[in-house]
């Protein structure tokens, strides 16, 4: 049975047991994927799934209509099966909740529970092959002066409108008050101007630091093209060289930026 | 008439400059064309539609609109005009040209707001028709059309097979603008090519009907489902004309911002009081499909969707106002056939 056709039956079987009240999955749309969610088992056979499903469906895990359809199942390749265990580990599913139809690299490992998804990511994703491009950008980024890098990043964040669909494309954006939608007081600026874009762009990273799973959904939700990746890979490496932290392998991992160790280097305190 | 060659487009952009036009064209930015200033030695992109709209350029994201002093508990207002430089829309589709319409229309409904208006009065709008079309246009089924002048100041028509633009002045902004560019363009015969065929999608008279007696649809909850409440298709939207207004103050100035909003984001409609009237995406999806295609049609009689597929081409999670429109003139239609009402 193609991967595709795996998805569907368990997609189906789950919407008929009840076990899923709504599959979260992909769609053919004018060629490109799209998200689609399915309710009625009768509509498995839209779901596709192949390298442009870009979009992290468990961004939809936030989404009240979707909490409300508690328990879902969610078709997930590993960034997305990352992210989940990401959102378990820090209290945002309920035990239960979410079934995963884990999709690996050219394999359908099945219709696995949160733990079981922990399992296979540690037993044969832990090591994603790294984005050569990526850390080759990175690294002109961290050879730049400072006052370089700044000009670099003001240029780039010029382009952003404040649309938000990189926070909305993102799982980990779960806040239900944003600090950018904080209007009393105001602490963010809506503006398009530098101090709000600046501010915005570098929050949300900081925010994500030690919990993205560079899933790559914010940039493709972008219509402004800015490096999101970039930022986040730059936050990334910082993170992994002085914490030694990955996330989304461990339901019981502590997020970085919300935990502290006795033993965390203080030494950026002056 | 007035003709120039196709691959001449920068040197019209270049005349138009000389005479004291900010140029405002479809210009490659990496991965993204864009409407932006048109610098000496830019390429005019025209193959396919940009990724923003002349709104940007009569309403952009963000303006300042006052100012205040406050200097020794004094609290003085000071005077700001709008910035409004001489411009040229150059080379913008038919789809961008009709939204100014519905941009002057809801700027001049109950109040004249000075800001737009300045912009507007120095802005000349030039459409390049649309030879081709790609999956997300759908201009024809909300009356719009690919060769349509609605809006514009002057028409470019291919013609010759693409070699050739034809220069068409429909207003006296149209002309000056021809009398500016001068040289740029020659004087010729040629015959237009034939615009992009659009496929009527949808009918749009069955889909107002249907919206005007559905704001309670079980069926908004299927239409909203994917959508994950961002602002991005309300601001590359060329008609979308929302806005927020905020003030920014240290201890001697305030500044007042009005900034783009959008429906799609929960902050819009939330109230003091921490309630929301508009407390679901589905709810905000509805109040866009609804602003366009009911709302706005019964207060002006006009569609304040113009087709362009902006929203759908960028969309992350696949929404499409097309595609709520199909379902529900499907929908429709299986009723009528049905016999049901």
């Amino acid at each position: 049975m193609s991967i595709v056709d795996a998805i569907r039956a368990d997609a189906a079987g789950l919407l008929q047991t009840g076990r899923a009240k709504l599959v979260l999955g992909y769609r053919n749309r004018q060629g490109r994927r799209a998200p689609i969610l399915l309710a009625d088992a009768a509509g498995a056979d839209q779901l596709v799934y192949d390298a442009e499903c870009r979009q992290n469906l468990a961004a939809y895990l936030r989404k009240p209509e979707v909490r409300q359809q508690f328990p879902v199942a969610v078709v997930a390749g590993p960034p997305v099966m990352r992210s989940l265990v990401m959102l378990s580990a820090e209290s945002q599913i309920p035990a239960g909740a979410v079934t995963v139809l884990a999709v690996g690299e050219n394999e359908y490992h099945g219709a696995l529970d949160l733990a079981a998804t922990a399992q296979l990511l540690r037993e044969k994703y832990a090591d994603p092959a790294p984005d050569e491009e990526l850390l080759r950008r990175v690294r002109e980024v961290a050879a730049m002066s400072e006052e370089e890098r700044a000009a670099f990043w003001t240029e780039q964040f010029s382009k952003c409108t404040r649309c938000h669909a990189c926070r909305s494309a993102c799982p980990g954006c779960y806040c239900q008050w944003c600090i950018s939608k904080r209007n009393v007081p105001q602490w963010i600026s809506t503006a398009d101007l530098s101090h709000g874009t600046f501010a915005w762009n570098i929050t949300r990273a900081f925010h994500h630091a030690g919990r993205c799973t560079l899933c790559g959904a914010c940039e493709a939700a972008c219509p402004q093209g800015l490096p999101l990746m970039l930022l986040n890979a730059c936050v990334a490496e910082c993170v992994e060289k002085e914490f030694g932290h990955r996330t989304g392998y461990d339901l019981e991992e502590k997020p970085l930026i919300g935990s502290w160790r006795p033993e965390d280097d203080d030494g950026f305190v002056r | 008439m007035k003709l120039l060659r196709a691959d001449r487009l920068a040197e019209l952009a270049a005349a138009l400059a000389a005479r004291g036009y900010r140029v405002i064209a479809p210009i490659r930015q990496g991965r993204i064309v864009r409407l932006a200033e048109w610098r000496p030695g830019a390429a005019i992109e025209t193959a396919g539609i940009s990724a923003n709209s002349v709104k940007d350029f009569l309403f952009p994201r963000s303006e300042i609109i006052d100012r205040y002093s406050l200097n020794g508990g004094d609290f003085v207002q000071k005077e700001v005009t709008p910035e409004a430089i001489k411009t040229v829309a150059l080379a913008v589709r038919p789809c961008d040209a009709g939204s100014v319409s519905v941009l002057d229309t809801v700027f001049n409904w109950d109040s004249n707001d000075a800001f737009y208006n300045a912009r507007r009065e120095a802005c000349t709008v030039v459409s390049l028709a649309c030879v081709r079309a790609d999956e997300h246009c759908f201009c024809t089924s909300v009356g719009g059309s690919p060769g349509s002048s609605e809006g514009a100041d002057a028409v470019l028509r291919a013609a010759g097979g693409g070699e050739q633009l034809i220069f068409e002045p429909l207003t006296p902004k149209g002309r000056a603008l021809a009398e500016a560019a001068g040289g740029a363009l020659a004087e010729g015969e040629a015959a237009a090519d034939p615009v992009a065929e659009i496929p009527l999608r949808f009918d749009i008279k069955a889909v107002r009907d249907w919206l005007a007696g559905n704001f309670e649809s079980p069926l908004w909850q299927e239409f909203a489902s994917a959508c994950l409440g961002c602002g991005a298709c309300a601001y590359a939207c060329p008609s979308c004309h929302c806005f927020d207004m905020q003030d920014e103050s240290n201890r001697k100035e305030s500044v007042r911002y009005r900034n783009w909003d959008s429906c799609g984001l929960a902050l819009f409609t939330l109230h003091t009081s921490g309630h929301n009237p508009r407390s679901t995406q589905t709810a905000r999806w509805r109040q866009r499909v609804m602003h366009k295609l009911s709302y706005i049609p019964q207060r002006f009689n006009l569609t304040a969707c113009m087709g362009c597929g902006r929203c759908s081409r960028l969309c992350p999670n696949g929404l499409a106002i097309s595609e709520t429109c199909e379902k529900i003139a499907r929908l429709c239609k299986a009723n009528h056939e049905g016999g049901t009402p």
